[in-house]
C-alpha cells in the first residue's frame, strides 16, 4: 500500500516537475482562450509616471525572463515577432517594415477628429480612398525632425521584432484640407463640439510650414482591431486570459532598455503603447504595440532633447541631494557631453554614449528588471544591423540635409558597437550550439565574433551528464573535456536510446572575463534524425 | 510498506488522542491503514485534478493550463482608488494647469506679508475656453482675498481676450515704517486695507511673446486700525507721515501695459527674460484726495551656463508716482522689502513716491523638474523725487533659498535673507521674479 502511494505521489509529482515537452522548445506563445471581452482603460498619465518613479524603483525581482521558451529565446507571440538575427531581414524588408502600402491618398483629405494627446500638433483624417490617418507635424525650428525620427524608429523596431504602426512621411497642402460635418474637437471647458477650420488653422499655427506653404507630416494608418487602450510595464491585464507573464518579466519589454539606449527612446511610457483586440481563428486576442517611437534619437516633439535626457530620469533623490549640497558641482557627464547638432535629428551622439548608463526619462518595471541575459539577447539583436542597413532605413527619414542623414546613421552605428561591446561580453557569450550526431559539440561565441573580445585564453571546458527529464536529476558522464576550438568531442557513453535527454555545461576559461567561467547549460535530446538543442539556460534562476 | 506503518501510527496516535478528548469520538469506529491509505491518495488526487483541466503533455498545454486558470478570474480593467483619485486631478487640471475645471487648489498670495495662505476655487465654462469662477485665499495672519472672475478668451482669431474680476480683500495688518530710506525699524506700525475692486479689461496678443493689456475699474479702499503686535498708524502717524490717512479714498482705476515674454513660461523660467512697462491711472471719485499716476517698469533676464546647470537671474524694477504734487494715499506709494522684493526687509519696509530694485540670483539645479537652489541679493531704495534715487542710499539684502517648482510654475519657495536689520524667513507660492 505504500508503495501504491508512493508511485501514485511520484507520478503526480512528476508530471508537474517534467522540464522538457515534446514540443519544446515552443515557436509560438499559444492564446488559447478568448479576450475578446477585454474593454477600454485609461491610464492616467501622472499616476503611471508617479508609480513608476517613486514606487517601482525598490521593485527590480531579477528573475530569468518568464517568457523564454527552453533554449532562451522568445517565441513569436502577440507582443513579439521574431525577425532580425532570427532570420535573415535584408535591406528591403527592413525598409518595408510595417508598411502595407504607401501614405494618404491623393486628393482631399477630410479631418474627422482632433488629436487628443501628446504635445506635438496633429488630428485624424481620412483620404479620399477612405482610408483612417492619424497625423502629427513638426514643431516650427525642428523640420523634419518629428517625423523624421517617427518613420526611423519605426522601421528599426520593427526589424527588432515590434508591432509597430504604419508610419508614412507625406506633404499637406492646407487647401485640401477639409472638416468632416462629425468631426469633434475636446475644449478646455471640458466639452466636445464640432470642429471648425479655425481649429484647423490654430494646429497649423504650431506646425513647422515649409516655404511653399506645405505642412510635412508624419501619417500613421489606423491599426487593425479594437483599440481598448496601452498596456502597463507592470503586472499583467486583468481581463485578457491569455495574459499570464507579467510584463515586467517579458524579455521583450526588459530588452527595451537596450533598444532604448540604442536609439534613445527615452519616453518609455504606458501611454505610447498600444493594445488592440483583433481575432485570430475565430478567437479575439490582444495584440501589444509600441506604439510611439517617435521620441527617439536627439529630438523631442517640440525641441531637441533637454541636455539630461537619455542619462537621468526626470528626479533622482541622490543625485538632487549630491548637486544641492555642492552648489550644482556635481555635474555629470551630459552636462559636458559635445553634440553636433541638426535641426532635424536634435541633440544625438555616439562617442561618449555609455550604454549601461542610458535611462529613460522614467523608468519601468520591466526596465529595472532587465538582467544580463536580457541585455546579451538584446543586444545580439542590436548588433544583427550591418552599417548598410542601418543607413538604409535612416534613408526613410526623408531628410533633406544629407550631412544630418549621415550623422544619424553614423551615430546609430557607434551606439550599435557600444552596446555590443558593453553586453556582449557581459555574460558567457556561447551560442548556437548543436550536437551531431558523431558527439561533436559545437558553438560560437558572440563576444569574440564580433570581435568585442579576443578567444578566452584557457579555451572552454565543458561537462556532460546525463540528465533525467522526469526528476531533473543529472549524472556526469566522463570527465570534463576542454578545448582551444569552439568544438568539443563528446565522453564515450552518451545515452543513444531515442527520447534520452543530456545535458552539457559550458563554460569559457578567460581570467579578464570572470562571468564566462560561469556555464551555460544546454540540453539535448535524443532523435532519430539526431539530436535536438531543446534547453538553453544562460544565467539560470 | 514504511509509508503504511507511518500512516499507521499516526493513525494511532491520533486515535489516542481522541480517545482522551471525547467519549462520542471514542465511539468512533477507526478507518483501516489500507483504506486510510486509499483515501490519502485519492484526496490528493482530487486536490491535484481540476474539473475541465487540460492534460499537460505539451509546453503548449502547459500554457494553456495556465490562460484556462485565468480565464476563471478574469476582472475587467479599472484604475484603483488612487488613479482614480489622481486621474480626476489631472482632468480638473490640478497639475500645473491654466485650464483648472470645477474644484481646485488656489496657491496665490493675498497681500504681501500675509504668511502661509489656503486657497480654492471653482471654475465652470460657459464656451469652450470662457469661464468663470470663484475663488478665495485665507492666510495665518487672518489676510482674505474672495473674488469672482470670468474670463473669455481667443477672440479674433486668438489675437483677443477679455477678462474681468469683482473681488474683496482684507489685509489686517501690514506694517508702516513711514516715508522714505532712512525711516527706523523701531517706527513700525500697522494698518488694515480692505479693498473693494472691480475690474474689466482687454489683452492683445499679436504674437505668442508679445502682448498689450488695458484694465479699468473701480477700487474703493477702507482703512481701519491695524490689528497686529505694533501699534496701529493712526497711534503714530498723521497725515503729514501718511498721506490719505484716515480717509477712505475711492479711484477709477485704469492701466495700461505692455509686456514682452520671451522666457518659456513666467511662473518658472531658466532661460530668456521677462520684459514689463505699466501705466496706472488713479482717478478719484471718492474721498478727498488729488487724481494720479504711476509707471512700473521691470526687466527679468535668465542666462543659463553650462546646459542650464547654472542660472544668473537678474532683475531690475522701478516705481514711480508721475505727478510730483499729486496726493498719493500712503498706502499705494511705491514699496519695497517683501518676499519679492528685499527679502531680507520686512513688507513695506521703505515708502515713497519713487522706488528702484536690483536683484540678482545665482541659482542651481538641482532637480530639473522638481528643485532649484538659489543664493541671491537685492539691492533697493526708494525716494520722494526720481533723484532722490541714490545708489548710496540702497539697502542690501542676501540669502539662500530652495525653491520647488514644475515645468513652468513654482508652487512653493523658501528663502532665507539678511539685511541690515536682521534675518528673514519668506514662504511663497511664486517664484521671486
Amino acid at each position: 500500500m505504500g508503495l501504491l502511494l508512493l508511485a501514485s505521489l511520484a507520478t503526480t509529482v512528476g508530471a508537474q516537475q517534467r522540464k522538457f515537452y515534446d514540443d519544446d522548445p515552443i515557436a509560438r506563445e499559444p492564446n488559447t482562450r478568448d479576450a475578446s471581452g477585454a474593454n477600454p482603460r485609461d491610464i492616467d498619465l501622472m499616476y503611471d509616471l508617479a508609480m513608476n518613479l517613486f514606487a517601482l524603483q525598490r521593485y527590480p525581482n531579477l528573475v530569468r525572463a518568464r517568457n523564454v521558451n527552453t533554449i532562451d529565446e522568445l517565441p513569436d507571440s502577440e507582443w513579439f515577432t521574431n525577425r532580425i538575427l532570427a532570420r535573415p531581414v535584408d535591406i528591403g524588408e527592413a525598409v518595408k517594415g510595417p508598411d502595407t502600402g504607401g501614405g494618404p491618398a491623393p486628393g482631399k483629405l477630410i479631418v474627422t477628429r482632433a488629436k487628443r494627446s501628446g504635445v506635438t500638433p496633429g488630428f485624424t483624417l481620412k483620404d479620399s480612398a477612405g482610408q483612417t490617418w492619424f497625423v502629427q507635424f513638426d514643431a516650427p525650428g525642428q523640420s523634419e525632425a518629428a517625423s523624421g525620427s517617427a518613420v526611423v524608429a519605426t522601421k528599426l523596431f520593427h526589424a527588432l521584432g515590434y508591432f509597430q504602426t504604419e508610419n508614412y512621411i507625406s506633404y499637406l497642402d492646407p487647401a485640401n484640407l477639409e472638416v468632416d460635418a462629425q468631426a469633434k474637437v475636446d475644449t478646455p471647458s471640458g466639452r466636445v463640439r464640432s470642429m471648425t477650420l479655425d481649429d484647423i488653422r490654430k494646429v497649423l499655427d504650431r506646425a513647422d510650414k515649409r516655404p511653399d506653404g506645405t505642412y510635412r507630416m508624419l501619417a500613421s494608418r489606423a491599426i487593425p482591431g479594437r483599440v481598448i487602450g496601452g498596456f502597463k510595464y507592470v503586472g499583467t491585464r486583468k481581463d485578457d486570459p491569455n495574459d499570464i507573464v507579467p510584463h515586467e518579466h517579458r524579455r521583450e519589454l526588459r530588452a527595451l532598455k537596450v533598444f532604448g539606449a540604442w536609439t534613445n527612446l527615452v519616453d518609455m511610457k504606458a501611454l505610447n503603447t498600444l493594445d488592440t483586440v483583433i481575432t485570430e481563428n475565430g478567437r479575439g486576442v490582444i495584440r501589444h504595440y509600441l506604439q510611439d517611437v517617435g521620441s527617439t534619437f536627439g529630438t523631442g516633439a517640440r525641441a531637441p532633447r533637454e541636455w539630461d535626457e537619455g542619462y537621468e530620469y526626470i528626479f533622482e533623490g541622490d543625485k538632487t541631494m549630491k548637486r544641492l549640497a555642492t552648489v550644482g558641482f556635481y555635474l555629470q557627464p551630459w552636462q559636458t557631453v559635445p553634440y553636433t547638432e541638426y535641426e532635424s535629428v536634435g541633440r544625438f551622439e555616439g562617442d561618449s554614449f555609455a550604454p549601461e548608463e542610458w535611462k529613460p526619462r522614467i523608468p519601468t518595471a520591466a526596465f529595472l528588471n532587465a538582467r544580463a541575459d536580457d541585455n546579451f539577447w538584446a543586444a545580439r539583436r542590436v548588433m544583427a544591423f550591418s552599417d548598410e542597413l542601418i543607413r538604409a532605413i535612416v534613408k526613410t527619414g526623408q531628410y533633406s540635409d544629407p550631412s544630418a542623414e549621415k550623422h544619424l546613421a553614423d551615430v546609430l552605428i557607434k551606439r550599435r558597437d557600444k552596446i555590443g561591446k558593453a553586453y556582449l561580453p557581459a555574460v558567457n557569450p556561447l551560442v548556437d550550439f548543436r550536437l551531431d550526431a558523431s558527439g561533436i559539440l559545437t558553438f560560437e561565441n558572440a563576444a569574440v565574433s564580433a570581435g568585442f573580445a579576443s578567444a578566452p585564453r584557457g579555451g572552454y571546458e565543458a561537462r556532460w551528464y546525463r540528465f533525467d527529464n522526469g526528476n531533473g536529476g543529472a549524472s556526469p558522464i566522463g570527465a570534463p573535456a576542454r578545448s582551444q576550438d569552439l568544438r568539443i568531442p563528446a565522453p564515450a557513453g552518451l545515452p543513444a536510446g531515442d527520447g534520452e535527454f543530456i545535458k552539457v555545461e559550458v563554460a569559457a576559461i578567460d581570467p579578464p572575463h570572470s562571468s564566462w567561467s560561469v556555464p551555460v547549460h544546454v540540453y539535448f535530446r535524443r532523435l532519430p534524425a539526431g539530436w535536438k538543442l531543446v534547453g538553453l539556460e544562460r544565467m539560470p534562476d | 510498506m514504511v509509508a503504511g506503518l507511518a500512516v499507521r501510527n499516526r493513525y494511532r496516535q491520533n486515535h489516542h488522542v481522541r480517545s482522551d478528548a471525547s467519549r462520542s469520538r471514542q465511539r468512533m469506529k477507526p478507518l483501516k491503514p489500507r483504506w486510510a491509505a486509499i483515501a490519502l491518495v485519492a484526496a490528493m488526487q482530487v486536490l491535484l485534478w481540476t474539473p475541465g483541466s487540460i492534460a499537460q503533455e505539451s509546453r503548449a498545454d502547459s500554457i494553456a493550463k495556465q490562460q484556462e486558470d485565468k480565464s476563471k478570474g478574469l476582472r475587467p480593467e479599472v484604475q484603483d482608488r488612487i488613479e482614480q483619485f489622481v486621474a480626476k486631478m489631472t482632468q480638473g487640471g490640478w497639475f500645473f494647469s491654466a485650464n483648472p475645471r470645477g474644484f481646485y487648489p488656489y496657491l496665490d498670495s493675498v497681500y504681501s506679508g500675509g504668511g502661509l495662505t489656503l486657497g480654492a476655487g471653482y471654475r465652470g465654462y460657459y464656451g469652450d475656453y470662457a469661464f468663470g469662477e470663484v475663488r478665495g485665499l485665507y492666510s495665518f495672519k487672518n489676510y482674505k482675498r474672495i473674488e469672482g472672475r470670468t474670463v473669455s478668451p481667443n477672440h479674433a482669431g486668438g489675437l483677443l481676450d477679455f477678462e474681468a474680476t469683482a473681488g474683496w480683500m482684507d489685509a489686517t495688518q501690514i506694517p508702516y515704517y513711514g516715508l522714505g530710506i532712512d525711516t527706523f525699524k523701531e517706527a513700525e506700525a500697522n494698518f488694515r486695507l480692505q479693498e473693494t475692486y472691480v475690474h474689466a479689461g482687454v489683452t492683445l496678443r499679436p504674437v505668442s511673446w508679445f502682448r498689450l493689456r488695458a484694465v479699468s475699474g473701480y477700487d474703493r479702499f477702507i482703512e481701519k486700525s491695524g490689528t497686529g503686535s505694533s501699534p496701529s498708524i493712526e497711534e503714530v502717524y498723521g497725515p503729514e507721515t501718511a498721506p490719505g490717512l484716515g480717509i477712505d479714498p475711492s479711484y477709477i482705476h485704469t492701466e495700461a501695459s505692455l509686456g514682452i515674454v520671451w522666457a518659456p513660461a513666467e511662473g518658472y523660467a531658466r532661460r530668456g527674460g521677462v520684459y514689463r512697462l505699466s501705466i496706472h491711472d488713479y482717478r478719484n471719485v471718492a474721498g478727498d484726495l488729488s487724481s494720479f499716476q504711476l509707471s512700473r517698469g521691470e526687466v527679468v533676464q535668465h542666462f543659463p551656463f553650462l546646459r542650464e546647470t547654472w542660472v544668473l537671474s537678474l532683475r531690475g524694477r522701478m516705481e514711480s508716482v508721475f505727478d510730483q504734487d499729486a496726493e498719493v494715499p500712503y498706502f499705494l506709494l511705491p514699496w519695497l522689502g517683501s518676499g519679492s522684493s528685499l527679502r531680507g526687509y520686512g513688507t513695506g519696509r521703505f515708502r515713497d513716491r519713487h522706488s528702484l530694485l536690483m536683484s540678482g540670483e545665482w541659482r542651481w539645479i538641482p532637480s530639473r523638474y522638481a528643485l532649484d537652489m538659489a543664493l541671491f541679493c537685492d539691492a533697493g531704495t526708494v525716494g520722494r523725487r526720481f533723484k532722490d534715487l541714490k545708489l548710496g542710499d540702497l539697502k542690501y539684502d542676501y540669502g539662500i533659498g530652495i525653491r520647488f517648482h514644475g515645468p513652468e510654475v513654482t508652487p512653493l519657495r523658501f528663502d532665507i535673507a539678511h539685511g541690515s536689520e536682521g534675518w528673514h524667513f519668506v514662504i511663497s507660492a511664486s517664484a521671486a521674479f
